[in-house]
């Protein structure tokens, strides 16, 4: 009995396209000619700082915007031009939108009753969302009377109940604090995959994107700079920005001294130098002209992999020596800040596993070594390094802790 | 006018009273009735005392002097006259009317300017304000030239002049839902201004069209500030004289005009103090009713 379309295909099922959008307000293009297929049954999240387009794109999916260019494409149907209610879409808003004049089962039935599905329909399907979302005995309370988390719940089943082909939700947890927005990533998860329903998931929290999503859309300006799973994400940046972006990474200038057996080298005397392995052929341009002396890179390093050592490394590792200006205890790791003899500050996390590990002090000599496998190049561009830096001082302190 | 004012003066009362138990500030029970005892005081000498005097004069016997005595035979005479139950009629439907009228310019007015005028919003608001400062006899003057037999609209309409546009029920109500427009919409924008905009998002969302949205979601999320409305305009209508009597005609002589003639006109200070008791009276049985049904639709946050 959905007024929505229901016109997708089995194959399509849950599936969403979003093929070369744009969309423009005034001057600004807020999202600029983004592609993004994903496929039903998935958590797919858009991450970004505010402005990058993440939630432009998500309400375009939903249809609050139209694009200026492009198409939305929902189970196989193009819906472009297809009204908000007549999607087969429901969204999960910041703000919540519940209606406060009614109860929460009241809220829950608001969508069914619209819909005019039968009297034991719809309080078969109310029953069932309230058990999902773990609010039962809570359906004569008015949304004012519930906690912010049980508020969020309440928002989850009332647009859950209409059994949507994909849930779109732009920042849920935003209003929350940091430990019940915890508590609710995993729940989400957990909900997403007891109902096999298509997530699309917009926040600006990296930390919460890696929790949660199957594969994350990392934006930016209005682009997608990298779409790929966390690990990869995390692991292999494919630029600047998203290494700033997600966790915290050491970002270092390269100066390409040498090339060989597919390492960019960069010497820095007494043997002591800074690899990395040189991008495919695919990779850029200007660092593939190896010539002598030509070329800067910049490259990333995780704090984790950087280890103390005290004799000799590998031809295959980085190895370089510097003093340690900053020693910070944050638990599970012990963070040192260690500065290298061309200026850049090195952020090394050592794992506290051990009991009375002697941690070096302020202003001792320290030798680095790293994989060159976990040197990973991120851009040629000159400035790529302090873009990235920028983008981790903008960050809210909370979305980078460990 | 009169029940808004007594049940202002009773709410002071009870602040002061709340200000005086105050447990943990000594000081701070000296300071509300220091601060208070100005307005309670004026509102004491300004109100209660003449409405005391009203009331009185409803039940002294006439003549009315000192050793008259007292009676109930000016409520007798107000209740028994066949003449008042017309006025009253007529009242009730002219004030229903205009009430009608102005909550439905009101109600999508307000909603325009909450959530649809944007910068217009506050040159809106400013010129609801501007209409409201305008004398209101200026006003009613105004609408006797527009509606006059050589007024503006008769000038509009082509054919013979119209001659029911003034001197009418028609024009006092389209005057009095002039008059109190401010009143009527500021209310309703002060509780729309309360809804959160998602809340319309998330109806779309869900599938209402926009009737199904005005129904479920505006409305019942607006009434707390439509019963205001209510009480602020309503009554004010119920005792209002100057309008239907220089817009008006013989079918829309009211109850305002009825207690004015009946104490200035005819000096019959018990008939037009007793009439003008019940009136109050009734004012505040209808401002208890509605204060009733805005409570039972408050939005508990």
């Amino acid at each position: 009995m959905s007024t929505k379309t229901d016109t997708g295909s089995a194959d399509h099922a849950g599936e969403i396209v979003v093929e070369a959008v744009t969309k423009r307000f005034g001057e600004v293009v807020a999202v600029d000619d983004i592609s993004i297929t994903i496929p039903g049954g998935e958590f797919f999240s858009m991450l970004g700082p505010s402005g990058c387009g993440k939630t432009t794109t998500l309400r375009m999916i939903a249809g609050f915007e139209a694009p200026d260019a492009g198409r939305i494409v929902l189970q196989g149907a193009d819906v472009t031009h297809v009204p908000p209610p007549k999607r087969n879409v429901n969204m999960v808003f910041q703000a919540y939108g519940l209606f406060p004049h009614m109860t929460v089962g009241e809220n829950i039935a608001f969508g069914p009753r619209i819909k005019k599905w039968s009297r034991e329909e719809t309080r078969e399907r109310v029953a069932d969302a309230v058990r999902t979302v773990r609010l039962d005995g809570f359906e004569d309370r008015r949304p004012g009377q519930l906690s912010g988390g049980q508020q969020q719940r309440v928002a989850l089943a009332r647009a859950l109940v209409n059994r949507p082909a994909a849930l779109l939700l732009d920042e849920p947890l935003g209003a929350l604090d940091l430990k019940l927005r915890k508590e609710m990533q995993l729940e989400l998860k957990d909900v997403q995959q007891r109902t096999g329903t298509t997530f699309v998931y917009v926040t600006h929290d990296q930390e919460e994107a890696m929790t949660m999503s199957d594969r994350i859309a990392v934006m930016n300006g209005g682009v997608v700079e990298q779409l790929a799973t966390p690990k990869e994400l995390y692991q292999r940046p494919a630029s600047a920005f998203v290494a700033g972006f997600i966790g915290t990474s050491n970002l270092i200038e390269l100066r390409v001294d040498r090339r060989d057996e597919g390492l960019l080298a960069m010497d820095l005397g007494e043997g002591q130098r800074i690899l990395a392995v040189a991008p495919d052929a695919g990779g850029d341009p200007t660092l593939a002209v190896g010539s002598r002396g030509a070329g800067r890179a910049t490259i990333t390093v995780r704090p984790e992999w950087i280890k103390l050592s005290t004799g000799e490394v590998g031809d295959r590792a980085c190895h370089v020596g510097g003093t340690v200006v900053d020693v910070v205890y944050l638990g599970s790791v012990t963070q040192l800040i260690v500065l290298l003899p061309t200026g850049e500050r090195l952020t090394v996390h050592r794992l506290n596993d051990e009991v009375g590990t002697e941690e070096p002090r302020p202003g001792q000599q320290v030798m680095l070594h790293w994989a060159a496998e976990h040197s990973y190049v991120v851009g040629s561009e000159p400035g790529a390094a302090e873009i990235a830096r920028g983008v981790v001082d903008a960050t809210p302190a909370e979305a980078n802790s460990t | 006018m009169a029940a808004l004012q007594e049940s202002l003066g009773i709410g002071v009362d009870d602040k002061a009273g709340r200000g005086r138990r105050g447990p943990r500030r000594p000081g701070g029970a000296r300071g509300a009735f220091g601060i208070l005892f100005a307005p309670v005081t004026l509102l004491i000498v300004l109100f209660l005392v003449p409405f005391l005097i009203m009331v009185q004069m409803s039940v002294v016997r006439f003549p009315p002097r000192v050793d008259s005595g007292y009676t109930l035979d000016h409520y007798v005479e107000v209740l028994t006259n066949p003449l008042n139950p017309h006025i009253a009629w007529t009242t009730f439907t002219i004030a229903t009317t205009a009430m009608i009228v102005m909550l439905l310019v009101a109600l999508p007015l307000a909603y325009f300017m909450v959530f649809k005028a944007r910068k217009w919003e506050l040159f809106l608001l400013l010129a609801l304000v501007l209409a409201d400062e305008l004398a209101p006899v200026v006003k009613v003057y105004a609408w006797q030239v527009i509606l006059g037999r050589n007024g503006i609209m008769n000038w509009l309409i082509p054919g013979p002049p119209v001659e029911w546009l003034l001197y009418s029920s028609f024009a006092v109500i389209l005057t009095l839902s002039t008059t109190y427009i401010t009143y009527t919409t500021i209310p309703i924008y002060a509780a729309m201004k309360a809804i959160e905009p998602a809340t319309f998002e998330a109806a779309t969302d869900l599938g209402a069209g926009w009737w199904q949205q005005a129904r479920k979601i505006l409305i019942p999320l607006a009434a707390p500030g439509i019963f205001v409305a209510m009480i602020l305009v309503y009554i004010p209508m119920l005792t209002d004289f100057v309008t239907s009597d220089i817009v008006g005609g013989t079918g829309s002589y009211m109850m305002g005009q009825r207690v004015r003639d009946l104490i200035l006109g005819q000096g019959d200070w018990g008939a037009g103090s007793a009439l003008n008791f019940l009136l109050l009276a009734m004012s505040v049985l209808l401002s208890l009713g509605a204060y009733r049904l805005a409570r039972l639709n408050r939005i508990e946050s």
